[in-house]
């Protein structure tokens, strides 16, 4: 009867079995549900732009607030200059919101509950990052590990402290989101199963406990999107305009 | 002096809807609170864990097995402190 909190994470292989080059590329529920978020937002964004009303439909507000919330992110955090980086972080910030609130839906699969997925994800904003930092400066944005004001003797250590804190940046981008994720959904799964085995009599208290968790995992569903594109902002307020 | 009195508790009644509403923004902002506890303690972690990573590769790069490793675990240590301070420095900005 009890149920396993960690069997709902587990990756399977949906239809024939690819192999190319020894590299596993199968189709598995977590392509599926990555598919069926993209799908989602495809279709939203298309819905809600197809008919152009002057006082707007609900999911025409929904696409126009989803826009204005992120220009408004971008512009406070890292400014006008980031203004062509905005499809970059309007994907980002859409995909991983749906597959957070796509995961909350009974019997799915929450795609950013792997770490694989979401350290893909802070890896690309990674190197996209320093890449733009080095286009945009040059040797210049080294300049990024050498605080002012520091005295020389000091330096090689303050380098080195400057690089690690600089090569954590999508560690802890990625570890937050999972961690965020994979936590919630076992205690869902946890509070789940203890309303099973305390049965008619004693189970009404974890339900309840169960139903006020799940209005907290939506909301840490939504921060952990909101807190993955403003990082990515913040971050990439760093490498174009380079100040300490 | 009627038009005092009535004034007075005007303000009296504006004042405590004012306080109402102010303490259920702050109740609002408690989950937003566990969000920021949470991004600061990531960040402390993810810098040691860099930090020994790095440590261990040098150490098997070079041979020098317990030592690197110990090094790289207190630089980690070190940098994820700046972060955490770096970190609540920025939001203290925000507020």
């Amino acid at each position: 009867m009890t149920s396993n909190p960690m069997h709902q994470f587990e990756v399977y292989k949906i239809g024939p079995e690819i192999n190319i080059n020894g590299i596993n590329l199968s189709f598995t529920n977590s392509s599926l549900f990555m598919a069926v978020s993209a799908i989602l937002i495809l279709s939203l964004l298309f819905f809600g732009t197809k008919k152009k009303l002057l006082i707007p439909s609900k999911i025409q507000l929904i696409t126009e607030m989803s826009y204005s919330f992120v220009a408004k992110m971008i512009s406070d955090t890292a400014g006008s200059n980031a203004k062509s980086f905005f499809p970059f972080i309007f994907t980002l910030f859409m995909f991983v919101l749906f597959c957070n609130m796509v995961g909350m839906l009974p019997y799915s699969f929450t795609v950013t509950s792997h770490i694989i997925i979401t350290f893909m994800l802070a890896a690309i904003v990674f190197i996209g990052v320093t890449i733009i930092g080095f286009i945009k400066h040059g040797l210049k944005y080294l300049q990024l590990f050498v605080p002012k004001g520091v005295p020389i003797v000091l330096l090689p250590l303050i380098i080195i402290i400057e690089v690690i804190s600089y090569l954590s940046r999508p560690v802890s981008l990625s570890v937050r989101l999972f961690a965020n994720m994979m936590a919630g959904h076992t205690m869902l799964k946890v509070f789940g199963g203890f309303v099973i085995s305390l049965g008619l009599l004693g189970g009404w208290l974890p339900l309840g406990f169960s139903i006020a968790l799940t209005g907290l995992e939506i909301l840490v569903a939504f921060l952990q999107a909101y807190v993955f594109a403003i990082l990515t902002c913040i971050y990439l307020n760093d490498a174009l305009n380079l100040h300490h | 002096m009627k038009n005092l009195k009535e004034i007075s508790t005007r303000l009296k009644i504006a004042k405590e809807n004012f306080s109402k509403t102010y303490k259920k923004d702050t109740e609002s902002t408690n989950a937003a609170s566990f969000g920021k506890a949470f991004k600061i303690s990531t960040e402390l972690v993810a810098s040691v864990v860099v930090g020994t990573t790095i440590g261990f590769i040098f150490d098997s790069w070079f041979d020098t097995k317990p030592l690197l490793i110990i090094i790289f675990f207190i630089l980690g240590v070190t940098a994820g402190i700046f972060n955490v301070i770096k970190t609540a420095k920025r939001m203290q900005k925000k507020l």
